[in-house]
């Protein structure tokens, strides 16, 4: 009776393999009992679920998920049944949504008047942000070239956000709610700046309700929080 | 194989056309058959430009709309055998033509048993269906500006726009109506300073010339002549086909230029 329901952890997930021999009605009540007992050991993970043993139809397979939701904080992802073609479909899946997760994390290339960048995660930029140009992030925002145009880190309101450039001259930096725009410099005054070449890497971040520009130093990297 | 090339700049009044009009000009003189399409339907003015205006019986949109065939609406030009304009439409606006006719019409001229080297297509202002027309067929982008930042941001947002359209690395800066004084007097951006922002292959830079004033109102492009733009848009044109041709020292007087341009005219 015990071996009626078993969890096993795969690869990707759990595998639930259920006796044949059983009745879905019995099942269910075993199963909620053996997820209850585990909710603690598994979380919040992210699961994907499989069955073996016993077929379930898509309608049987919903109420399972509606068990597990009802007493784990187990998400699960999706379902998939325990064969080879799929398995190698998944991991195909899997690997693509990885590399589009690494892919926004950098983005190379100059973003030009009238570009829009916009993510859900931190971003580095391989390139210049041109005037017009504008970086939205919900995280970090670091430039590893000439920014001249608008970021707006934090964008979820996170006020710890920061932004790096390697020859920071924005138009506007806005971090979490808290807005800044650039000096009435005229065009002479920043191709005078450019000609001395002394360009320094710079961080702006909020402190004390207001958004600064500094240096990138050893000190003010430390105070840097990452959620 | 006849390479397409448009001309573009965002904003208007940087020289588009007058670099349209010099470049054709430049090509056909370089032994090249060249076609010129002005698709600023509407507004055109290539044709003044180049003094062809009273030529014009049939244009793009008759051509397009079937009226009459690609060879009769292109005109020869009074000066050069080997260049020819297709003039635009005056008394129609820009949604009179699409991107696809507009790829029919360059597919046709491509075509052509002759074989033209060059489609020149001089683009009008703005990012509206205008520049979609003459962009939709380019091989090859001339981006013109100024060195003022109004004429840089709009090249800038219109590089953008040419990478979108599958035209990144095939874009070529021309900085038109830079005044060496103003530079060195710290007054203007040089040459660098606009190609920081931009960052393309510079093809040329042509000096604010008072010779393209006269030039453009006789209906004559001065491409060649012994003026300090004519001899910029030469090499422009020597560029295109292919050749390394140093830059003009954009510094120098008028007298070392007359003597430099003396030795080119002996070969």
């Amino acid at each position: 009776m015990d071996n009626a329901v078993i969890i096993k952890s795969s690869k990707h997930g759990i595998t639930l393999i259920l006796d044949e021999s059983m009745e879905f009605e019995e099942l269910k009540s075993l199963i909620k009992n053996k997820f209850e007992q585990s909710s603690k050991f598994f979380g919040e993970a992210d699961m994907v679920l499989a069955f073996e043993g016993k077929k379930l139809d898509v309608s049987m397979q919903q109420e399972v998920l509606e068990i597990i939701g009802s007493v784990t904080s187990i998400n699960v992802t999706c379902i998939v049944d325990e064969d080879e073609e799929l398995d190698a479909k998944f991991n195909a899946a899997k690997d693509k949504k990885n590399a589009s997760a690494a892919s926004e994390l950098f983005y190379k290339g100059t973003l030009r008047a009238g570009q829009i960048l916009e993510t859900e995660s931190s971003v580095i930029v391989l390139g210049d942000v041109n005037p017009g140009g504008k970086i939205v992030s919900k995280g970090n925002v670091v430039v590893l070239g000439n920014l001249r145009g608008t970021v707006y880190a934090g964008a979820g309101g996170n006020e710890n956000a920061f932004v790096v450039a390697l020859d920071m001259n924005p138009m506007q930096i806005k971090i979490a709610d808290t807005i800044a725009r650039s000096s009435d410099s005229t065009f002479v005054k920043v191709m005078k700046k450019k000609k001395d070449k002394d360009i320094q890497p710079k961080i702006a971040y909020i402190y004390d309700a207001n958004i600064y520009v500094e240096d990138l130093s050893q000190e003010v990297l430390e105070d840097i929080k990452i959620d | 194989m006849s390479e397409v090339i448009v001309v573009t700049s965002g904003k208007g009044g940087v020289g588009k056309t007058t670099t349209t009009a010099n470049i054709g000009t430049g090509l056909a003189k370089l032994g090249k058959k060249v076609v010129m399409i002005d698709t600023d339907t509407g507004l055109r003015n290539l044709d003044v430009v180049l003094g062809l205006e009273n030529r014009i019986v049939y244009n793009l949109v008759d051509v397009v709309e079937g009226n009459c065939r690609i060879k009769q609406a292109m005109i020869t030009d009074k000066r050069c055998p080997k260049l020819y304009l297709l003039p635009t439409a005056q008394t129609r606006d820009k949604s009179a033509i699409t991107p696809e006719q507009m790829i029919k019409v360059i597919d046709e001229i491509k075509a052509d048993p002759e074989e033209f080297d060059y489609i020149i297509l001089d683009c009008p202002a703005g990012i509206e269906q205008g520049f979609q027309n003459a962009i939709a067929g380019a091989d090859r982008a001339l981006v013109v500006t100024t060195p003022e930042v109004s004429a840089i941001r709009d090249a800038d947002r219109i590089v953008g726009l040419l990478d979108a359209h599958g035209l990144k690395d095939h874009e070529d800066l021309i900085v038109n109506r830079i005044r060496m004084d103003m530079v060195n007097r710290n007054e203007m951006m040089s040459i660098d300073d606009v190609n920081d922002i931009l960052q393309l292959n510079v093809i040329g830079a042509v000096p604010d010339d008072e010779s393209i004033v006269v030039a453009t109102n006789k209906g004559q492009p001065c491409v060649g002549d012994d003026s300090m733009a004519g001899q910029a848009y030469m090499n422009i044109c020597r560029r295109i086909i292919g050749e390394e041709v140093p830059f003009l020292d954009l510094n120098a007087k008028n007298g070392f230029f007359k003597k430099l341009s003396s030795l080119f005219g002996k070969k």
